[in-house]
């Protein structure tokens, strides 16, 4: 670290977003700017001198030398973790570290690995891990008329209520992983602000083909795949575990295989607007 | 020969009640269990004292329906399997399952115990991972578990 301190830095930031502390620090001058739209949602300049973490981000200036390959490098306190000719790449790298740490270090609150949306005053909850499709019946979700709460993290309070983590959509859009970024304005929906109680948890996976049609799971399975998408299990199982109980109470659990994400989001809303209308007579 | 041990449950586990199923964390193995209601309500008897026959008197009144002890046997080799109780000195006689379905029927009153367990995940596994071409510094953060020599991830 001593090292790293020593090659002077152009900029920094100290920031808070769900009470976890972060600084970051660019050697070169104008690039903080293009971090910040990186950072978690709702996150806050903070006043600490001290930080959990630091992101200390190396960019390579505008001076040419012939032979050398111009390097961007991030490291993490002291370890690098990712080093790329372009710096779009090691500022995606940024973001997912930044926005994992946070989930795993957030002292009140439980992420889950889902997408969310809010409809009829309730949540449905999409968990699943990278490349499940959570992003794209989210998007199909928001299409239908529902809200944006994330497509990332659900965000669970001590009272199991699901909190927004709302950043730009990440699409893919074709063979490559790249993602292209989208604001839930783009498909016509607006943005959740406000905590919801949970509605409806949809476990699925795409299966060309399939047709969406859901078993439902008991509410202790349903818990236990919960607990599986969970970022900070292993370091906080007893908070997580009470958070998930609140969370689940009263909830509808979905678990099937889906075909397109169109039909299936179509499918999850008239049994969500079900449920909620049940609970409501 | 060892005399059989009664079963016991571990006591450093922590459980939620969903309903009535129960949810247990392994701290020491990062596993999570699902205990169904017969798994359950066995696991929560098994002290260490009561004998399985004992167990399943108890079980019958709180159910108010016969239970073999057959089951409570089945209910301690799923629970064993799953490592929720302490280990014994002697190992234990094995039930099987469809010796149990044999004596009681398949259509018992009592559902058969099951316990349905999966792996806590690393906070690297269970949030968004790199996709492959993005620079990375270790295997953890790539979606294909791979970073490449080039700091790449890759397939």
């Amino acid at each position: 670290m001593k090292k790293l301190n020593r090659l002077g830095w152009a900029e920094g930031i100290a920031v808070s977003a769900f009470g976890v502390h972060t600084g970051i620090r660019v050697s070169t001058a104008g690039v903080l700017p293009r971090v910040l739209p990186l950072l978690p949602p709702g996150w806050k300049k903070s006043r600490r001198t001290t930080v959990q973490r630091l992101y200390s981000l190396v960019v390579p200036g505008t001076s040419q030398r012939a032979g050398l390959r111009r390097m961007n490098i991030l490291y993490e306190d002291n370890v690098r973790i990712a080093r790329d000719t372009d710096l779009d790449q090691v500022l995606a790298a940024l973001e997912t570290d930044l926005h994992r740490y946070t989930a795993e270090a957030a002292p009140s609150m439980t992420f889950l690995h889902a997408g969310v949306v809010g409809w009829q005053g309730r949540a449905i909850l999409i968990p699943g891990r990278s490349l499940s499709g959570k992003t794209t019946l989210v998007r199909e979700m928001l299409r239908l008329g529902a809200t944006f709460y994330s497509d990332e993290f659900a965000v669970v309070d001590d009272f199991g209520m699901v909190h927004p983590f709302s950043r730009p959509l990440g699409i893919r859009e074709d063979s490559t992983f790249a993602q292209t970024k989208y604001s839930a304005e783009t498909f016509g929906a607006a943005s959740g602000e406000k905590p919801l109680p949970l509605g409806t948890v949809v476990l699925c996976k795409y299966k060309a083909g399939a047709r969406w049609n859901p078993a439902s799971l008991s509410p202790g399975l349903g818990a236990l795949e919960l607990m599986g998408n969970s970022i900070a299990v292993r370091t906080e199982p007893q908070h997580t575990l009470r958070r998930i109980q609140e969370l689940v109470k009263g909830v509808v659990f979905l678990k099937g295989a889906r075909g397109e994400a169109c039909e299936s989001a179509a499918s999850i809303l008239n049994i969500a607007t079900t449920d909620i209308g049940r609970e409501t007579e | 020969m060892k005399e059989q041990q009664n079963p016991k449950a571990r006591v450093d586990c922590l459980s939620r009640e969903f309903g009535d199923e129960t949810l247990v964390y392994d701290k020491q193995r990062n596993v999570g269990h699902c205990l169904n209601s017969t798994a359950a309500a066995a696991w929560k008897l098994c002290d260490g004292n009561r004998s399985t026959s004992e167990v399943a008197g108890i079980l019958t009144q709180q159910l108010s329906a016969p239970v073999d002890e057959s089951l409570v046997r089945l209910a301690v080799e799923e629970l064993a399997k799953a490592r929720l109780l302490v280990e014994p000195e002697a190992p234990r006689r094995r039930t099987s399952r469809r010796d149990v379905i044999r004596t009681l029927g398949i259509a018992g009153a009592i559902a058969l115990p099951l316990v349905t367990s999966l792996v806590a995940p690393t906070p690297a596994r269970a949030a968004s991972c790199l996709k492959n071409g993005q620079p990375c510094g270790s295997n953890a953060q790539c979606c294909s578990g791979k970073c490449g020599t080039g700091g790449h991830c890759g397939a």
